[in-house]
């Protein structure tokens, strides 16, 4: 990094600059700001091969569309694929864009928040509260696709609160956080079972094809509301950045060093279980995308807590390829996308679980 | 100016009817290094945690500067108070500067990232505690001599008046031992320290505070408070206090150990007990 604004941090002669290695400093003013430059690097190949992803959404498929002729349609600028490309598939794409983003960053801040990388909202219950009160919605006569997320967001939050309350005893201890989380998703589940057996076929059929976490016939309609949800949390997620950073020191360095520990939890957590209900409310229940998406962003950025943007990305990257691969694989059969991301993530929970229990780090 | 702690009257416990500590009076020193000692679960690290806000007087007060500390924004008291707990966690994988840099915590905001003030604290604070080499090193990797230098770095970039250090010596050979608690003579701040060991902290305090049962027995200079009868009274133990070699302050030999049913007469040990026991 060159030039006045980025700089250094101190010049290497005089003593090594220990305090922020690997960070580039902006200052100036009596601000200053720090960016982690691999991380700043690893957002930038993220966000490379995701327009790629993109790019393969809107060119493959039952019938190909050359990238050209793609993107030219996503513009506007061409009427010849503008039925497959500009209605079909990139409503879709824009849907998984923004659910496989808001199911990265609930993941990466639920686990950040329970300290634990099995603690993702496909885990423990949220995404399971979501789709049973939805799935409920649908059965008892709400099926108007505009009410339908704020009945995800209450039964996410709802699932959130059973879980915690449940979990609470004098304190929050990880693991029984995610096993009693497991339970509620169980449970959860067979809610949902009792709700679809209640209601009529054409309910049931259409319900059962959300569950799965389907992008199929999905786009505008959906991708709308939860654009504007993740508009509104914006701000949240923004405070959420830098929040989360206390939360990886355990409970009693942090008290030390003047963080509200609890309020900060509770803040970041609520953050994470309205954009895992959000993301279900759009598409289903696309399971594994909030457990794989900010582990892999970690891994790749090599910091000590999950990174949102990266996270966000990665989640993008995952569902958007695993929509191409569900619409592509067995084509003309379709797959829902969640069946694709469970696919990869359930190898990827085994070996979590594995490698814990050799003592491992995961 | 200097921040100064106290306590008043202070009762501690994990439950209602068994107080760990009960009417706790104790004003800090200035500018020196405060040893608290006592006999297991005497409520000394209890003490230590309540004056650093990790718990909650059941009565009484923890005072900074005359007020109360649960009346005080927790982020204006890690700005006059740092803390370092028994045995903290480093997150996986964080790197020697990124933990100690987190100390500066409480200076920060979302705006001030990394000030000149910032970059400075931590630099000083590794440099003093000799991890400057192990920078980039994960605190996972670490010795654990080296991780509890790094963590004294953390509590020292804090840059407060006042720094806690819960036994800091513990899980630490010797060597170390002795590494760390130079480090907290050096420190130029007002330290409170519990210690497992009545001649470490009979050697390193300015002023002692001997506590039994949840009660101060005796406070003031070691040499003034370290006697015989005081080792009897809170530890229980018969032990002869002589001056140290080294320093002249109080050492504390306990009595000879039983000797070994089995051992032959005439080893050395056995000569040694004989000329010690008076005839």
């Amino acid at each position: 990094m060159s030039g006045t604004a980025l700089r250094e941090t101190a010049p290497r002669e005089r003593r090594p600059a220990v305090g922020a290695a690997g960070y580039a400093v902006a200052r100036g003013r009596g601000a200053s700001f720090l960016l982690h430059r691999r991380s700043a690097l690893v957002a930038a190949v993220l966000t490379a091969a995701l327009l790629g992803a993109c790019l393969a959404s809107l060119c493959l498929g039952t019938s190909a569309v050359s990238p050209g002729a793609a993107l030219r349609a996503a513009f506007g600028l061409d009427s010849s694929a503008e039925f497959v490309v500009g209605t079909l598939r990139l409503p879709r794409m824009t849907l998984g864009l923004l659910v496989g983003a808001a199911l990265g960053v609930a993941g990466a801040l639920i686990q950040s928040v329970a300290r634990n990388p099995l603690a993702s909202p496909d885990i423990i219950g949220v995404t399971h509260g979501a789709a049973a009160l939805t799935v409920g919605a649908m059965t008892y006569g709400a099926v108007s696709t505009a009410v339908l997320p704020y009945w995800s967001v209450a039964g996410g939050l709802a699932a959130a609160g059973l879980v915690y309350v449940f979990a609470w005893r004098g304190g929050l201890h990880a693991a029984r956080f995610v096993l009693i989380g497991i339970g509620f998703a169980i449970a959860l589940r067979s809610v949902t079972q009792l709700f679809l057996t209640k209601g009529d076929y054409q309910v049931a059929q259409q319900a059962t094809v959300w569950m799965t976490g389907s992008l199929n016939g999905r786009g505008n309609a959906e991708a709308e509301p939860l654009a504007i949800g993740l508009l509104l949390l914006l701000p949240a997620v923004v405070w959420a950045a830098r929040a989360q950073r206390s939360v990886v020191l355990d409970d009693d360095t942090a008290t030390a060093l003047g963080i509200r520990l609890a309020r900060t939890r509770l803040g970041l957590a609520t953050v994470g279980v309205l954009l895992a209900a959000l993301a279900t409310g759009a598409a289903g229940p696309v399971d594994f995308v909030a457990l794989l998406a900010p582990q892999i962003a970690r891994r790749l950025t090599g910091t000590a807590q999950i990174p949102l943007v990266c996270s966000a990305l990665t989640g993008a990257f995952i569902t958007v390829l695993a929509d191409v691969a569900a619409r592509t694989l067995f084509s003309p059969t379709e797959l829902p996308v969640g069946v694709v991301t469970a696919a990869v993530g359930a190898p990827y929970l085994l070996w979590l679980i594995v490698a814990n229990r050799t003592g491992g780090r995961a | 100016m200097s921040h100064r702690l106290g306590a008043r009257g202070l009762v501690l416990g994990y439950d209602e009817a068994h107080p760990v500590v009960d009417g706790l009076d104790l004003e800090i020193p200035d500018g020196q290094v405060t040893v608290i000692v006592g006999p297991n679960a005497c409520g000394k690290s209890t003490t230590l945690r309540a004056l650093g806000r990790l718990l909650k007087p059941r009565g009484g007060a923890v005072l900074l500067d005359g007020q109360e500390l649960a009346r005080i924004p927790t982020r204006r008291i890690a700005q006059a108070i740092g803390l370092l707990p028994q045995s903290p966690v480093a997150p996986e994988a964080i790197t020697v500067v990124d933990l100690v840099s987190r100390g500066r915590q409480p200076h920060q905001r979302w705006w001030q990232q990394w000030s000149e003030a910032d970059e400075r604290a931590v630099t000083e604070a590794m440099a003093r505690t000799d991890v400057t080499s192990l920078a980039d090193r994960p605190v996972d990797a670490l010795s654990g001599g080296q991780r509890q230098r790094v963590w004294i770095a953390m509590a020292l970039a804090q840059d407060t008046d006042l720094l806690l250090l819960d036994e800091p010596t513990t899980f630490l050979d010797i060597a170390h031992q002795v590494d760390v608690l130079n480090l907290v003579r050096r420190m130029e701040r007002t330290v409170v320290t519990v210690l497992h060991d009545l001649n470490q902290a009979a050697r390193y305090a300015d002023f002692l505070v001997a506590m039994k049962d949840g009660r101060i027995v005796a406070r003031g200079r070691p040499d003034e408070v370290v006697t015989a009868g005081l080792v009897r009274e809170v530890f229980g133990l018969e032990a002869v206090v002589v001056p140290d070699p080294v320093t002249g302050s109080p050492l504390v030999v306990p009595g000879a150990p039983v000797p070994h049913p089995k051992s032959a007469p005439g080893t050395a040990r056995d000569t040694a007990r004989e000329k010690a026991t008076p005839t």
